[in-house]
């Protein structure tokens, strides 16, 4: 897979690298978790400000500003070559400690869109809230962490940006503090969190013993010669693991996810199911590629990481799909659905084999399925938000009928529903498509046909909603049912779009990511 | 000067046209579009001819007018990585004069129909138009068409037309289930042409007929070693050229009604008679034979196609002609005469007589549209009575159709001097000088030249109880008179069936030595225009065929071909003249005894047909209970167990945070065990 770099934006991509005429300083890279950062203090001094405005319009419109400057410099970074070894290579910052490149770009790209789409639809889910400053500086802050988060490259940053991410999310679920489920779920999450915390920065520090350094390179090189440390460095990488887990919401630390986004406010149900996974994908493919030799010859630790990682996504997708399937409410076997989508990306570290020709290929696939995921998971919890507005039902019957009143909103949920089942032609399709393509060449089939079954009984599922949304006779909930919010409206249909305008642009979406991530494996 | 060439596409078009006009428009027109119909295929004619006329003046054409797929190669696939898929014209000698054929005819049945169909006062004319022109123009798209696939695609379109002309009268019993007969069998073949059409794909990469680098060619060069073509299996170039020649044949076959799926064309009978001369003369099932033709330099590569086409046209051709004795009703005798002489065009074809084929193509184009018009003029008489039995003496009440019906059934009968006789008794010998070092071919001619007496006999079996004796009921006697529009066709049709013999006398040429008679030979050998690898002797030169002579020489060798099989055409007319010429005619079957009954039901083929019909359904319903039962067991399966799987994990999922605690420390606890001991961390 050759990096291919479009000659027509070279000046550009000439600006914040370090060759050319008048490159932009090296700070710059940071930019677009820098806007994210300052959107977020700008909503904490607008909330201060004007602490009893009882409209959160210009609020939302910050964070929106905030989140659109942060996609449209990851953007312009992404298609300008910014980190990339076309442009001389990854920027390194702050003693190595942060390192913007092509992986660290994409996600950044994917987090800003879905903060975007959740910020927009929020102004509609919490307009007769009585503070929904925090609410916006949560996540916008947040959405700062994790791209902070798929930059890190030394385990303390890592771990810092980890916690950056976790904080706020805590927070943000339990933010309707009338709500009994939304606190509780709140409090799990923390108590769940916390223990995985521990258990990860345990296995940094074991990581630390046995190599000495905490920078990733240095941990690479370390790994070379590991003595009579093997097993400690092997016990800490498993720790670290664990941790990447609850960021994924992947086995064997899955449990919080269905309680955590049933019970939070859809919006950010949709904003942990799809950035904060994302991120935490993020960080798991650099950390094992960069530091703990995945995709290379089989370290002193004497593990082949990849094959944890298969056994865990083939659980993870078998459990998070068998349990959607017996779900009664909607939110619910969303929950679940997105444990196994989790198990699906699993794959793009699951599918690597030492030396592999396609290791650049699935990795790349499996970030193009995060970003797909990123918009069609989102709008999907964005409808449940809507819904959740209007107060009609939870459970699938709750939802009978409801395209006879919302034909636009249900037509985009069919996308949604469809394209998380993989079905041609919208973008859920093709993602999945490159993945199980990379895993077969890669010598992987049947990790493929574990996850083509698993598709293939999310169908049943995802079109349960379809055929009570269209099918099903409607019933008197639906009278419920009196309101247009614009906000929110928009926003399930963006994702919509997006979701099937990725038909034409997968391309670029899926070259960008195999160029990053065959970057890594160099 | 203007090309012809540019306005190939047009005389496909003109007809489509004329199809949306009365489609569209039919209600409101005069005739309900019937002159639409007849402007577009008479404006298709002339840019025939046009087109006919610049090929002679040394043109050819091929081109490519529309690339629908175009790919750089498939990741993963197998055989050639690029292919296009492609829609193009060619005009060379055949198809220039294919196409001249297909107007013409369509342009006489279209007036035909005129008085077929609007003077009967018929209902739901501009559907009727409407079939006729999509069918004209599908055919032609077909016959123009530069590559397989596109070929293929036209000769669905022309399957469908058919569906729907032959099951015009849809209110009655008979046309649907007859139309649904000719679609299912066609279809049945033609499912092993589309996986011919992809074996071509992958095998050669492209399915253009014309060029250097058109399968045909590549085919050649791969045989002689020189292209590397993709085979199954390791399979030899040679055997996997002749599964795909095979495969391919299977959708002519099925078009052109040759055993064992010609059960189709007498049931389509059923379809207006207009119809029935469109489909036997020049479209439907002439598509059949105009493939097999098409593509011939790629048949002629392989020995066991040949002798396989050819054996199946010889016994084909004495099959329908025996099936045809005894039938009562004038259109049924004429379709099992369709049958069997496209069985004569087969067996040409098998036996090297490339030009010989498209002779007889030609002058059956004209004698069948002739015979079937002819047919539709005596049931507009006979106020749509069809059976012979009930009609007699009418030669005195409707001299034209008589006497143009009477050439049409002499060309058919291949008497002496009229087309049909030049064609069938260049075929014969084709056959008979390939066939002397090759025995099954030998057969396969054996098999043609008794069909010759048995055609005669029943032609005018069919000409005599129609048109001779005394009326037999009052409407022969007093039969409804017909009009211009049914006259002119036939006597145009009527003077083709006796002179269109005279493009092409090989006989005369080989025994007075004349030179230049054998216009056609010279047309169909690029003499004029045309591709040099799509010429008559670049075939006879890839053939595996060599000429044997009996008697010492060509001439004598003609000689007796051509007297032998005069004389047994001779032999059936005669006998034929002395059974049925008489004022009282009688069935004079009884004497075939239990053949007779054979005969009349066409051989058991329809109850065999039925009977394997009968073995798929049990197949299929056995395929329905594997599906039921095992297919769809397991996917419930699955999802029950997924169902009580998931009811485990949900159980799993009590909601209390200390248990949640516990399982991920156990979980992180147990993977750590487990790599530790296979990564040795703990020694």
């Amino acid at each position: 897979m050759s990096v291919q770099q479009p000659s027509t934006v070279e000046p550009l991509a000439a600006l914040p690298a370090q060759t050319g005429a008048a490159p932009l300083p090296e700070w710059t890279a940071l930019g677009p978790v820098l806007a994210l950062v300052a959107a977020g203090l700008l909503l904490l001094l607008w909330d201060t400000v004007f602490p009893n405005r009882r409209t959160n319009t210009e609020l939302s419109v910050i964070a929106a500003v905030g989140s659109l400057a942060a996609l449209a410099l990851s953007g312009w970074y992404l298609a300008a070559g910014t980190g990339r070894p076309a442009t001389g290579g990854a920027i390194t910052l702050f003693a190595e400690a942060i390192t913007i490149d092509g992986l660290a770009l994409f996600f950044t790209a994917i987090v800003a869109s879905v903060t975007t789409l959740v910020v927009v639809a929020s102004r509609d889910y919490l307009t007769d809230h009585e503070t929904p400053g925090e609410f916006y500086s949560l996540v916008v802050l947040a959405a700062a962490g994790m791209a902070l988060l798929a930059s890190a490259s030394s385990l303390a940053t890592i771990f810092v940006a980890l916690e950056m991410v976790s904080l706020p999310s805590y927070a943000l679920v339990a933010y309707l503090k009338e709500n009994r489920g939304s606190v509780e779920a709140g409090l799990k999450y923390f108590l769940v969190g916390a223990v995985s915390s521990a258990i990860f920065v345990f296995g940094i520090s074991l990581v630390y013993a046995a190599t000495g350094s905490l920078l990733l390179s240095d941990v690479a090189a370390a790994f070379g010669d590991l003595g009579d440390l093997a097993g400690v460095a092997g016990v800490g990488v498993v720790m670290m693991i664990a941790g990447f887990a609850f960021k994924t919401a992947s086995v064997p630390v899955h449990f919080w996810a269905p309680e955590v986004y049933e019970g939070a406010p859809a919006p950010v149900s949709a904003f942990l199911s799809s950035a904060s996974k994302a991120a935490g994908f993020a960080v798991a493919f650099r950390v094992f590629t960069e530091a703990f030799h995945l995709g290379g010859e089989v370290t002193a630790v004497g593990i082949d990481w990849a094959l944890v990682f298969a056994v865990l996504a083939v659980v993870t997708m078998t459990l998070g799909n068998f349990a959607a399937a017996v779900q009664t409410e909607v939110k619910r076997m969303l929950a679940y659905s997105s444990i196994g989508h989790a198990g699906y990306a699993l794959i793009g570290l699951a599918a690597i084999s030492a030396g592999g020709s396609h290791n650049g290929a699935v990795m790349g696939a499996s970030m193009a399925h995060l970003f797909v995921y990123g918009f069609m998971n989102t709008g999907a919890f964005l409808f449940i938000a809507m819904v959740e507005r209007w107060g009609v039902g939870r459970t699938f019957e709750d939802y009978a009928g409801l395209g006879t009143v919302a034909p636009m909103a249900s037509v985009a949920m069919t996308v949604f529903m469809f394209s998380l089942a993989g079905l041609p032609p919208f973008g859920g399709f093709f993602s999945k498509y490159f993945l199980f393509a990379g895993a077969v060449f890669n010598g992987f089939w049947w990790l493929a046909a574990v996850g083509a079954l698993n598709s293939v009984l999310s169908l049943y599922y995802y079109s349960r909603v379809v055929k009570a949304i269209w099918i099903e006779d409607p019933t008197d909930a639906l009278a419920a049912v009196d309101s247009r919010p614009t906000a929110l409206y928009g926003a399930v249909i963006v994702a919509a779009v997006a979701t099937v305008v990725v038909l034409p642009g997968f391309g670029p979406v899926i070259e960008t990511a195999e160029a990053a991530a065959t970057a890594l494996f160099g | 000067m203007v090309d012809a060439f540019a306005y190939v596409p047009a005389i496909v078009a003109l007809p489509f046209v004329s199809f949306l006009v009365a489609l569209a428009f039919g209600k409101y027109l005069p005739k309900g579009g019937a002159f639409g119909g007849i402007a577009a295929t008479a404006g298709s004619f002339l840019l025939s001819l046009w087109v006919l006329a610049t090929v002679a003046a040394g043109g050819q054409h091929v081109e490519t007018l529309y690339t629908w797929v175009s790919t750089d190669g498939i990741a993963g696939g197998i055989g050639p990585q690029e292919i296009e898929l492609t829609f193009g014209v060619l005009i060379d000698p055949l198809s220039a004069l294919m196409l001249v054929i297909v107007t013409l005819i369509a342009m006489l049945v279209h007036v035909f129909s005129l008085g077929y169909m609007n003077d009967e006062g018929e209902p739901d004319l501009p559907r009727y138009y409407a079939g006729l022109g999509l069918f004209t123009a599908s055919m032609l798209g077909f016959v123009v068409a530069d590559n397989l696939l596109m070929a293929f695609m036209f000769f669905e379109l022309v399957g469908l037309c058919s569906y729907l002309l032959i099951g015009f009268h849809f209110r009655e019993p008979g046309p649907p289930s007859a139309a649904k007969k000719a679609f299912l069998v066609t279809r049945f073949g033609d499912y092993f042409f589309l996986v011919g059409v992809v074996a071509v794909f992958a095998t050669f990469g492209t399915a253009s007929f014309a060029g250097s680098e058109s399968f045909p060619v590549l085919a050649e060069h791969a045989l002689a070693g020189e292209f590397d073509a993709w085979t199954p299996f390791g399979l030899e170039a040679g055997t996997w050229f002749t599964a795909v020649g095979l495969l391919v044949l299977g959708g002519a076959i099925g078009k052109s009604a040759q055993f064992p799926l010609h059960t189709w064309l007498p049931d389509a009978m059923e379809g207006p008679t207009p119809v029935s001369a469109l489909i036997h003369a020049a479209t439907m099932v002439a598509a059949g034979v105009y493939l097999v033709a098409r593509m011939y330099g790629f048949y002629v590569l392989t020995p066991t196609t040949m002798a396989i086409i050819a054996f199946v046209g010889g016994f084909t051709a004495l099959f329908a002609a025996t099936m045809g004795l005894v039938k009562d009703e004038l259109k049924q005798v004429l379709a099992y005469s369709t049958i069997s002489q496209y069985g004569y065009m087969m067996l040409a074809l098998g036996a090297g007589g490339y030009v010989a084929a498209v002779f007889h193509l030609m002058t059956h184009a004209f004698f069948k549209a002739l015979l079937f018009l002819g047919a539709g003029a005596v049931i507009i008489a006979m106020h749509h009575e069809e059976n012979m039995w009930e009609m007699g003496g009418l030669k005195e009440k409707l001299p034209v159709t008589y006497w143009t019906f009477l050439a049409g059934s002499l060309a058919l009968a291949g008497i002496f001097p009229f087309a049909g006789f030049w064609s069938k008794d260049e075929i014969l010998y084709e056959a008979l000088v390939h066939g002397l070092n090759e025995p099954l071919l030998l057969g396969a001619w054996a098999m043609g030249l008794l069909a010759v007496p048995v055609t005669a006999f029943y032609t005018f079996r069919m000409v005599f109880l129609t048109f001779h004796g005394e009326p037999r009921t009052d409407v022969a006697r007093d039969p409804h008179p017909v009009r211009w529009n049914v006259k002119g066709p036939l006597t145009v049709l009527g003077v083709l069936a006796v002179v269109a013999g005279t493009v092409n006398m090989v006989p005369v040429q080989k025994v007075l030595g004349i030179e230049g008679i054998d216009l056609l030979h010279l047309w169909l050998d690029g003499h004029y225009g045309g591709f040099s690898e799509l010429t008559s002797h670049h075939y006879a030169e890839l053939g595996p065929y060599s000429s044997g002579y009996i008697a010492g020489g060509e001439v004598p060798t003609v000689l007796i071909g051509a007297g032998v099989s005069l004389a047994l055409a001779l032999g059936g007319l005669g006998l034929a003249w002395k059974l049925y010429n008489v004022a009282e005619p009688a069935e004079h079957t009884a004497a075939l005894g239990g053949v007779k009954t054979v005969l009349y039901n066409n051989y058991y083929q329809d109850e065999l047909q039925v009977r394997l019909a009968g073995v798929t359904a049990g197949v299929a319903s056995a395929a329905d209970t594997f599906d039921q039962g095992v297919i769809d067991g397991v996917v419930n399966g699955v999802s029950s167990v997924s169902l009580v799987s998931g009811d485990r994990i949900r159980r799993v999922q009590t909601g209390v945070v200390t248990h949640y605690a516990a399982l991920l420390t156990l979980g992180v606890t147990g993977l750590i065990l487990v790599l530790g001991v296979l990564g040795g961390w703990f020694l």
